[in-house]
């Protein structure tokens, strides 16, 4: 027994000590990314107030059955607490309760298990032409016209949810009829700390000598920050989030976030931004930028977790990447009280380009990029009668402003702002998902934008809002630079032609297109950082080797294919 | 009196009412088998056609060795083929020489409490799985903060910190040494327990003989565990194109390494669930990997035989 005892201590203490060693890593920031700090009585009594909610809105007449749906998202998620108020509400006033299962591991060869098993559950939101072609959805357009806020929100776009072989299956979700204006950048951009600009005096940088001078410049006065080491520029690669790696040389042409492809909008054929002179100018730059230490090698072999720490620190001065991807650093600086270590998108472009980062969201969709109900489902009737209630206007504003008085309040004629306790809970990613409808809204048709009498939809939506939860730092700068919200930096929104975005486009499984593609991905994936890292005397040589190694592959298939889609598309229009 | 004879097939029905316990316990293990054995060997079928799901069988439409001629034509499977063979091969010479000589060592240890600590405690890694042996590697080798790092620029063996995770050339020798560290213990229990089988009189003789330690092992040790090292020596060839899969996939996805880092099973993966292949060709790159796995078990079986070990099978 005491032998027992003794082995036990040893094997504690010879694993702390592993611990130990391994855990002196960045500080753990992320700790509190994942806190979900839901207390259950929050949940009660927020439930017992909501009950006399939705007091006006009529329950779905089989409310008394109760089913259950699930749901498979595209993206990485939390599942709402069993205990939401919101939630828990609408399920008992429509019968309907929605499982949610969050993507977990890689989107392409998840999509690949579902299809090889079957195994479908209700309703799929993927983005994925794969389920299309496996025959996973019903068609909806017999259906969506029978319910009048679907029909409403989607009559519009009939033509283009029209899929090849005739049938609509897809209802988008990023669509807004009656789009507000954009305040900050959601999309991609060269992303840099406020501070930075703060410093150098307001400029704004337009080209990337500009910008990684600036970004050199504050680097240079301040080595560290809190007590972190400065990091000039970071570089996610992480996965299918190489995006950050790899797509920058298109917007520095003056593209949006098109895909793997420049189109000539003169003559809209595709060609290969990755072997362009911008490419290879820009990751020339990125070369001269690492050797002189503005940016480090273990950007390339970080995780996503490790990256958002590193810039939830604040010690991140610039890097390139897509707004939605950094929401999680930015709330964590946020609530930090950092606000001048958080970011803003500025438009860099190639000397003489227009930058053309954002995209004008005037009511378009991509056809692709929604969910589907799939033939597995139990009862696809009850499930669009309870996507339609929730279309209602009144669930729609409960679920994203809340009360009046207790979680809103009116400004002017058409205006809501939010109260300080409920833009607090907002800012809490854990609370919002476990109190709110958040979750359920988002993942579900609903309405975005402004409603025709003016009205935001959403507390994204309104501008008063928006102004009315600025920090004082962030407010003090924008009138500095006099302007009113940060994406007034960049170039107004561009209205695409219809064939945009080509990333949405189906490429069919296992054709010479997809394996064109999949394979120039794959190159650029292994070359970019050796190019980044090389020594500058080598870099040349090894571009060369590059784009020889780009055409070896062949690339043709998935140009024509992508070229005969735009053809297609224009043709349409 | 003459022995009555029975026709062959009288004796086996005459054995099988005699044997029917026996009979009704395999049952169960016939069916298991046969359902998840050997049922899903139709969906290599798959390999033959131009497979789209959703279809029935009969719509599928068949083509060939088609699917085979794209893996034998696709540079990448050269590729993932040197990575697994290349990476198969360390470990197996690594995590053999590393558990036998532990098993030895551990053997001349004279206090038991010291020599049962040291085994659990070298053994405990095994139950560690992997994404969490990948997450320890990854921060003990990371250029901001990892203990390698650290100690290397203290001790000034180097004068930079070096990018273990970002250097292909390292990356065989990390992926060999962290199955060392995660399995030495494990495999070297086998040894100890055929160590213990050897006769003490053996050792007695030696000692007279004036054998010193390393003597003994040598002459004695070694040559009575020698039936047990081949027999793990075929099992774990037949291996041989399983390299791995989890610290690969989890290690080695950065695009520095991703050259030498993928293995067979990772391109069946990506292939057979991506978009770039399709089910058909991933079936048709896994059925080449199991043939060859398959040849292998038997060529070393066969080898077993000639250098007069007991045969496997």
């Amino acid at each position: 027994m005491k032998f027992f005892i003794k082995t036990i201590a040893w094997i504690i203490l010879l694993s702390l000590l592993l611990l130990s060693a391994t855990s002196c890593g960045i500080d753990g920031k992320m700790d509190k990314a994942i806190e979900t700090g839901l207390d259950i009585l929050d949940a009660e009594s927020e439930y017992n107030s909501n009950l006399k909610l939705f007091a006006g809105v009529e329950p779905l007449p089989d409310a008394g059955e109760p089913v259950t749906f699930n749901v498979f998202i595209r993206d990485p998620g939390a599942v709402p607490s069993k205990d939401n108020p919101v939630i828990r509400r609408i399920a008992e006033l429509t019968g309907v309760t929605i499982e949610f299962e969050f993507l977990v591991g890689d989107l392409d060869q998840k999509v690949g298990v579902i299809i090889a098993g079957e195994d479908y559950p209700d309703a799929i939101f993927a983005c994925e032409q794969r389920f299309i072609d496996a025959g996973a959805f019903i068609p909806l357009e017999d259906k969506l016209p029978k319910y009048k806020n679907l029909h409403d929100l989607y009559s519009p776009h009939y033509e283009k949810m029209t899929t090849y072989d005739g049938h609509q299956y897809i209802m988008e979700l990023y669509l807004s009829n009656n789009p507000s204006p954009m305040f900050v950048n959601d999309g991609p951009g060269f992303y840099i700390q406020k501070a930075v600009l703060e410093e150098a005096g307001l400029v704004v940088p337009r080209t990337l000598d500009e910008y990684f001078d600036l970004i050199e410049q504050y680097m240079a006065k301040h080595p560290t920050i809190d007590g972190v080491r400065t990091i000039g520029f970071e570089i996610l690669s992480d996965g299918w989030r190489d995006f950050c790696l790899r797509n920058p040389p298109q917007h520095l042409m003056g593209a949006g976030n098109d895909g793997d492809v420049f189109v000539d909008l003169n003559t809209y054929t595709a060609s290969l931004y990755q072997v362009s002179d911008t490419a290879k100018n820009y990751y020339r730059k990125l070369n001269e930028e690492y050797n002189k230490g503005v940016i480090r090698a273990d950007t390339f072999t970080q995780s996503y977790d490790q990256y958002i720490s590193k810039l939830a620190s604040g010690a991140v001065l610039g890097f390139f990447d897509q707004g939605w991807n950094i929401l999680q650093a930015e709330n964590i600086l946020k609530s930090d009280k950092k606000y001048e270590r958080m970011y803003v998108a500025v438009p860099i472009a190639n000397p003489g380009v227009k930058d053309s980062y954002l995209d004008f969201r005037a009511g378009t969709i991509t056809g692709n990029n929604g969910i589907g109900i799939t033939k597995n489902c139990k009862n696809p009737d009850r499930l669009l009668a309870f996507y339609d209630w929730l279309l209602q206007r009144e669930v729609q504003d409960f679920i994203q402003w809340g009360e009046e008085g207790k979680d809103w309040v009116r400004v002017g004629q058409t205006g809501r702002v939010l109260t300080s306790a409920r833009r607090e809970l907002n800012n809490d990613d854990g609370k919002k998902r476990d109190l709110t409808g958040i979750t359920l809204w988002n993942y579900s048709p609903k309405m975005q934008g402004l409603y025709e009498d003016g009205m935001p939809c959403g507390p994204t939506d309104s501008e008063d809002e928006y102004v009315a939860s600025l920090s004082d730092y962030d407010r003090r700068l924008l009138e500095m630079y006099g302007i009113k919200y940060p994406t007034q930096l960049l170039s107004e929104p561009v209205k695409r032609p219809a064939y945009y975005p080509v990333w949405s486009m189906p490429i069919v499984e296992g054709s010479a297109a997809a394996l064109a593609n999949s394979k120039m991905v794959h190159t650029c994936r292994k070359y970019y950082p050796r190019l980044i890292l090389a020594n500058p005397n080598d870099y040349d040589l090894l571009w060369d080797s590059f784009v020889a190694e780009i055409w070896k592959n062949d690339p043709q298939p998935y140009l024509d294919e992508v070229n005969r889609q735009i053809a297609e598309a224009m043709e349409l229009e | 009196m003459a022995i009555k004879e029975l026709s062959p097939r009288k004796e086996f029905y005459k054995n099988l009412v005699k044997q029917k316990e026996l009979v009704l316990i395999s049952i169960p293990f016939f069916i298991y088998f046969f359902i998840f054995s050997y049922l899903p060997l139709w969906g290599l079928t798959m390999a033959f056609q131009n497979y789209k799901p959703g279809k029935t069988f009969f719509e599928q439409e068949w083509i060939g060795f088609k699917h085979f001629e794209n893996l034998f034509t696709d540079p990448d499977f050269y590729r993932v083929m040197r990575n697994t063979l290349g990476m198969s091969i360390i470990n197996l010479v690594l995590s053999f020489v590393t558990a036998i000589a532990f098993a030895l060592l551990l053997n001349e240890l004279k206090g038991r409490i010291f020599k049962r600590v040291v085994q659990t405690v070298s053994y405990m890694p095994h139950f560690l799985s992997w994404i969490i042996v990948c997450g320890l590697v990854s921060n003990i080798l990371a250029m901001d903060g990892g203990i390698i790092n650290d100690i290397l620029v203290a001790t000034g063996l180097v004068s930079e910190k070096v990018h273990f995770m970002g250097e292909p050339n390292y990356f065989w020798w990390i992926v060999g040494f962290t199955n060392v560290w995660k399995s030495m213990g494990w495999n070297s229990i086998i040894y100890l327990a055929a160590i213990t089988s050897i006769d003490p009189a053996l050792y007695e003789a030696a000692s007279i003989d004036g054998y010193g330690r390393f003597g003994r092992m040598w002459h004695i040790t070694l040559p009575g565990i020698k039936s047990t090292i081949i027999v793990l020596l075929i099992m774990n060839a037949g291996w041989i194109l399983n390299a791995g899969f989890e610290i690969q996939y989890i290690l080695g996805s950065n695009g520095l390494v991703l050259d030498v880092s993928e293995t067979i099973d990772i391109f069946v993966l990506k292939r057979g669930f991506g978009r770039a292949g399709g089910f058909a060709f991933g079936t048709a790159a896994g059925m080449f990997k199991t043939v060859v796995s398959s040849i292998i078990l038997v060529l070393c079986n066969k080898i077993a035989g000639w250098v007069g070990e007991e045969k496997l099978i």
